[in-house]
C-alpha cells in the first residue's frame, strides 16, 4: 500500500479511540467481556449518562455492537474492527520502510553515477 | 519517545548532499512515493503530492514544507484539508533528518501526528491478544509493537 494515510484512514473510528476515557471502556470490555452503561459506570470515575454517550461513539466507529438486554444495552467489543485498526497502523510503518528503501537505492545509484 | 511516532533509520552509502536532494525534490520524491509531487523545497511552500492519475481518480493531497535546512534537515506536513494551514491535528509530521556517518548518510525518519488524528488505535489489538495491564502500558510500546508486527508477516 503507498497510498496516502487519509484516504485509508476512517477517521470516525481514530477519533473514536481517541479519547482516554473511550480506551478504558474498551479495556474494561476486552477484560471482562460485554458489559451495559451501568457496569461500565461501576468501574469508572464517570457517570453512566456519559458512559452512554461514550458508547454510542464507540458503536458508531463499529468498535463495539450493542444488544438489548432487558432494559438496557449490552456492548462487545468488535474484533474485525479492532484488527482494521491495527492493520492500517501496521501497513504506515511497512510503507515507510519500503520508501526508505527506495530512497537509498536512488540516492546510492547517483553515488555511483557522480563516482564514474 | 513521543507516543503515536513511527521512527526508521537507515544507512545510505551516498553523501548528505544526495540524500537530501533525493528526500526533498519534488523530482525524486515522485521516484519513490506518490506519482506526481508538486511544492517548492523551502520553508513555506504549500504544494501536493498526487497518488494516481491528478485527472481521473487519483488522489491529491495537500502537502507543506516546514524546514529544508540542506544537507541536515527536510521536514513537511500532509493530509490537512487543502483548504486549512497545516498543524498540529490535521496532519502528519514527517521529518528527515541526516547525519554523515562513515562515508555515508545516516538518514532517520519520523512521523508523528497519529496521537492527535486518534491513531493509538493499533495499542487496542495489543490489549485485545493479552488482555493483561492497560493502555498506558502499551502506549509506551507503540513503536516496537508495529515492529514486531511487521516482522510477523
Amino acid at each position: 500500500m503507498s497510498l496516502a494515510v487519509a484516504e485509508d484512514v476512517d477517521d470516525e473510528l481514530w477519533s473514536a479511540v481517541g479519547d482516554p476515557t473511550r480506551r478504558r471502556m474498551l479495556d474494561l470490555l476486552l477484560a471482562s467481556g460485554p458489559g451495559t452503561a451501568t457496569s461500565l459506570s461501576d468501574q469508572l470515575p464517570v457517570t453512566r449518562q456519559a458512559v452512554a454517550k461514550h458508547l454510542q461513539v464507540l458503536d458508531h466507529a463499529g468498535l463495539v455492537h450493542g444488544t438489548t438486554a432487558g432494559r438496557e444495552r449490552r456492548y462487545q467489543v468488535d474484533e474485525a474492527q479492532l484488527a482494521r485498526a491495527v492493520a492500517q497502523l501496521a501497513s504506515v510503518g511497512a510503507s515507510w520502510e519500503a520508501r526508505l528503501q527506495r530512497i537509498k537505492r536512488i540516492a546510492e545509484a547517483i553515488q555511483r553515477d557522480r563516482e564514474v | 519517545m513521543e507516543f503515536g511516532t513511527i521512527e526508521r533509520e537507515i544507512y545510505v552509502d551516498a553523501s548528505p548532499e544526495i540524500v537530501f536532494e533525493v528526500v526533498s525534490s519534488p523530482d525524486h520524491v515522485k521516484q519513490w512515493w506518490p506519482d506526481d509531487a508538486a511544492y517548492e523545497v523551502r520553508p513555506g511552500s504549500q504544494g501536493e503530492i498526487v497518488f494516481g492519475d491528478r485527472d481521473t481518480d487519483g488522489t491529491v493531497v495537500a502537502f507543506a514544507v516546514l524546514e529544508a535546512d540542506p544537507p541536515r534537515t527536510f521536514s513537511f506536513r500532509w493530509t490537512h484539508p487543502a483548504d486549512e494551514d497545516a498543524g498540529e491535528g490535521n496532519s502528519l509530521l514527517v521529518t528527515f533528518d541526516l547525519t554523515p556517518k562513515g562515508g555515508g548518510t545516516l538518514l532517520k525518519m519520523t512521523e508523528t501526528g497519529f496521537r492527535e488524528m486518534g491513531w493509538e488505535a493499533a495499542v487496542l489489538e495489543q490489549q485485545y491478544h493479552e488482555h493483561v495491564t492497560g493502555w498506558d502500558f502499551y502506549l509506551a510500546r507503540i513503536a516496537p509493537y508495529v515492529a514486531t508486527l511487521e516482522t510477523r508477516r
